[in-house]
């Protein structure tokens, strides 16, 4: 007698693993993580570099002022010229790069345990919960974003805690509203319900079932918020509400510049450049995310 | 002959959803009684209430009155807490082998947690664990080399097995079939019935087995019942319905069923109308819309129960 | 050419994806009558889909591919006429119904509207009432009162949605009608109904159909011929007494031995063994020798060509050669 084999032979991959595969595919999301990978080890190795030196490094290069030499143009010795200070603008771009890339990432974070668990818990119990919840959150959401980190950093004070504070507040209802939404059409699966007929906890359905189940829109809204949040950093130091000087940040170095204008095209292009690229690196990362996440998996 | 033991009995259960609207009584005052290891085929189209009974005898909606009885207790008031112990005994095979299973969890993982949430083994028991799922696996038709794979992986034979081993794994008593093979594939159809015949001739599983092909229960039931818009139309010996249906619904039933021969020669009746949602219905019989005998006393006041022959009740006027 | 309306020669389609080239089709033949109904038996991955879009022209590409073939209607290869032409051919001359009526209709317009367009599409000149009559006639030839023709799809039932779309794909009167699992989402009584007035509108307006489905049984009572697909091949085709009671080929005689059915009483149902192989990687030789209990060495490795049988049956099985 024959054996039948299934000539089928199942790969056996996560969905995790076949997310990669297809993200791969997509060039221009690579590029994208690529360039915010970089980002990542500039920022490290700043960090690295001072805890090393003890701030030395940084006092002597990257907040040393020379005022004679302000403003000038790129050279071989300051490839991105000097400031307003005469402090070279492409250490001052690198030293700069932590804040925007870990404090919108942190922010973003916060924003989206705390968004998404409010989320969870209003989309799985509905009624009540749900309308009390999902009210706060419209309340919030009426306020500008902008004017809503302004007036938490107003009243607070103008730390880097209190900006990451302000700003993952600011994006607590959009990340609340798209895991209530995913919760929503996830708790009517049959899988649930297959769950709830074992026995199963709510606590297990939740956290076990739907939350994972959930998760791809969440990641996008992430990506994408990561970059919203890195230009509401630049924004606020923009305004003066930030990161405070001498500290190099590249929302508050497009700030300063704005007088500077006639003296020399680097003092403005450079940092707007960096926030430019960042931003589009990740919001096509997270395009390329949102499609290799996309369940056309059955084919 | 032995007495078989009764198992599972429902009285007069009656499950209504408030909807915009209007009240929909998807099940309206279903009794009968289901003795252990024998399978009664539940019969009927969409909006009969076949799933919603199903699953209201299961606790998964909450009945709106009746009782139901499992192993002589009344779990009908039964809060989720305390139904936990008893759903080791009841279960469920759902229709849709893609949505009843995990996404995100293997073969192995999704069988196990039936018994990590019932606490049939210990989570740290991983080789307890290991070694029965490799057991179930094996009663269910599933190489072993699949333990890994996620539900995306398999075609939905396997995955209907999976969600049948899920229930295995617990050794239940109780097994609600909420048409298991429908999604399936015409020749898969006859692998997975005959392992459920199978797993019931093993293990003395009694099935509760919904469907709307009588084709299929046909020599899996003892017992069949037929229901339309939320009520039981007739009940009878699955080899006694057959040969003598007496309900003009089963009758139409009957004849709409597409039989694979071509020199099967069928009185076909084609019922008039459309199939409604029991919502607020009026009374007298629900089928009397599309019935081609329905008189003036059919559309108002009750309908009697009569009892045609053992074993066998119908519920119409003209009987 | 003996008057066949529809002449499929070795159709080959692939799907080029990520996972591999799926082979769809893989050389299918196939031929259709003025007036005739042939049934396309398979089950999921057979090709029975991809070979409706093959004729209809609408395999999606990418991934897909018409490799090789021809598609002769009324004795043009549509394989081979221009885009803009197939268009007119698509709902005057060849129709398709879909298998899922609640997302077949748009949703935001009325089901007389959806009627009109087609009508309007394929006769630029009529006049505006003219087309209004024609899809108020069309709903009621498929039992709908002309009052509902200003309601929208959601308002209708899935038996009735289904109606709506026959109208749709009759108005215009086409030569061919493609119906892929038309009444598989519906309910038995509702399929009883819905088959019976596909049966009674086929007579009247001399329609030719190419039915697709997976159910034997609705194909013994709907078709006059019949042929089955097995990973994209046509394996067996014949009339309806050739195929159920001269069934020849092992697929077929496997898949009607497994079937529940009220004719017959069983006390165990019989199965064929194994699955459906993967259409990135099929077998060679037969590709149903991995599950066929007579397969021989010379199954596994040459591939048995399609040959006639007397009177018109067609079977692709070595053993059909040992007479």
């Amino acid at each position: 007698m024959k054996t039948v084999e299934a000539t089928s032979n199942p790969k056996q991959r996560s969905l995790w693993v076949e997310t990669w595969r297809r993200l791969k595919k997509d060039k221009l999301a690579i590029v994208g993580m690529i360039f915010i990978l970089l980002l990542f080890c500039i920022a490290i190795s700043t960090i690295v570099i001072d805890l090393v030196t003890h701030k030395s490094f940084y006092d002597a290069y990257v907040i040393k002022q020379n005022l004679r030499m302000r403003f000038k143009g790129p050279s071989k010795d300051h490839i991105f010229g000097l400031d307003e200070f005469g402090r070279d603008i492409f250490l001052r771009m690198l030293w700069a790069t932590r804040y925007s890339l870990f404090m919108g990432t942190f922010a973003i974070a916060i924003a989206t345990v705390i968004g998404g668990t409010l989320g969870a818990v209003a989309g799985y119990y509905g009624k009540a919960t749900d309308n009390v919840i999902m009210r706060f959150m419209d309340i919030l959401l009426a306020i500008p974003s902008m004017l809503l980190a302004t007036a938490i950093v107003a009243a607070l004070g103008t730390s880097l805690t209190n900006v990451l504070i302000a700003i993952a507040i600011s994006y607590i209802p959009t990340f609340a509203r798209t895991v209530r939404a995913s919760v929503l059409t996830v708790k009517d699966q049959e899988f649930v319900e297959a769950a709830r007929a074992l026995g199963a906890s709510d606590f297990r359905i939740i956290f076990k079932y739907i939350i994972p189940n959930s998760l791809a829109p969440l990641i996008v809204q992430a990506t994408l918020g990561v970059a919203g949040a890195i230009l509401s950093v630049a924004g606020l130091s923009f305004l003066g509400l930030g990161i405070q000087p001498p500290t190099p940040e590249w929302g508050s170095m497009l700030s300063n510049a704005r007088s500077y204008i006639r003296e020399g095209w680097h003092l403005t292009v450079i940092p707007g450049l960096g926030i430019m690229l960042t931003i589009l690196s990740l919001n096509i990362m997270g395009d390329g995310l949102r499609d290799a996440l996309d369940p056309r998996l059955k084919n | 002959m032995e007495e078989k033991k009764e198992l599972l009995r429902v009285e007069h259960l009656k499950k209504y959803f408030q909807t915009p609207g209007g009240t929909l009584h998807a099940v309206d005052d279903v009794s009968f009684t289901l003795n252990e290891g024998t399978t009664l085929g539940v019969v009927g189209e969409s909006g009969c209430g076949k799933s919603t009974l199903g699953r209201t005898i299961l606790k998964l909606h909450e009945p709106t009155d009746g009782r139901v009885f499992f192993e002589g207790k009344d779990i009908t008031d039964l809060k989720p807490k305390q139904m936990k112990p008893y759903r080791k005994e009841m279960q469920i095979i759902f229709q849709d082998p893609f949505a009843s299973l995990n996404p995100r969890m293997t073969v192995g993982q999704t069988i196990s947690e039936s018994l990590l949430i019932q606490k049939a083994f210990d989570r740290r028991d991983k080789a307890g664990l290991e070694k029965r799922v490799a057991e179930v696996m094996d009663l269910v038709g599933i190489a072993p080399r699949l333990v890994n794979s996620y539900p995306h992986e398999l075609d939905g034979g396997r995955r209907q097995r999976v969600g049948i081993g899920r229930v295995l794994a617990l050794n239940p008593k109780f097994i609600v079939c909420d048409e298991p093979v429908s999604a399936l594939d015409v020749s898969i159809r006859a692998q997975v019935l005959n392992l459920m015949q199978d797993l019931q001739e093993k293990f003395g599983f009694t099935y509760l087995f919904i469907t709307h092909d009588l084709s299929v229960v046909k020599h899996l039931s003892d017992d069949i019942v037929v229901m339309y818009l939320g009520k039981i139309v007739e009940k009878a010996p699955a080899k006694e319905l057959f040969i003598n249906p007496c309900h003009p619904y089963t009758k139409a039933l009957l004849s709409a069923i597409p039989v694979p021969d071509p020199d099967y020669q069928v009185q076909r009746i084609i019922l008039e109308g459309e199939l409604t949602s029991p919502i607020d219905p009026k009374p007298g019989c629900r089928f009397a819309k599309r019935c081609p005998y329905a008189t003036d006393a059919c559309r108002q006041g009750d309908i009697p129960v009569k009892e045609v022959a053992p074993g066998h009740t119908v519920a119409c006027n003209l009987v | 050419m003996d008057n066949n309306l529809l002449e499929v020669k070795n159709l080959v389609i692939n799907y080029e994806t990520d996972d591999g080239n799926v082979h769809a089709l893989n050389g299918v033949t196939l031929s259709l009558k003025d007036g005739e109904t042939l049934g396309l038996v398979g089950e999921t991955g057979a090709g029975k889909t991809t070979l409706a879009r093959g004729i209809m022209r609408l395999v999606p590409d990418p991934p897909g591919k018409i490799k090789s073939g021809e598609v002769f209607f009324e004795g043009r290869d549509l394989l081979k006429i221009s885009a803009q032409e197939m268009l007119k051919v698509r709902g005057q001359s060849i129709s398709m119904i879909f298998q899922d009526p609640m997302t077949s209709l748009n949703p935001v317009l009325t089901v007389g509207f959806q009627i009109e367009e087609v009508v309007r599409t394929h006769n630029p000149e009529m006049k505006k009432s003219e087309v209004w009559e024609r899809a108020c006639q069309m709903l009621e030839l498929v039992g709908i009162s002309r009052d509902r023709a200003n309601e929208y799809p959601h308002q209708f039932s899935g038996g009735m949605k289904q109606r709506v779309i026959i109208a749709i794909a009759l108005a215009c009167n086409p030569k061919l009608l493609i119906a892929d699992e038309p009444t598989t989402a519906l309910d038995v009584t509702i399929q009883a109904q819905v088959l019976d007035m596909i049966r009674a509108l086929k007579k009247k307006l001399n329609t030719s159909m190419l039915l697709i489905t997976h159910d034997l049984g609705v194909v013994a009572q709907t078709c006059d011929r019949v042929a089955i697909m097995y990973a994209g091949e046509i394996v067996e085709e014949g009339d309806l007494h050739q195929i159920f009671k001269e069934t020849r080929h092992p697929y077929t005689q496997g898949l009607l031995g497994s079937l529940p059915s009220l004719a017959v009483d069983v006390d165990r149902l019989n199965p064929i063994k194994g699955m459906m192989p993967d259409p990135t990687n099929l077998p060679k030789g037969c590709k149903f020798s991995p599950r066929c209990q007579w397969a021989t060495e010379r199954c596994e490795s040459e591939h048995p060509e399609l040959r006639e049988l007397p009177g018109g049956h067609m079977c692709r099985c070595f053993m059909t050669e040992e007479k």
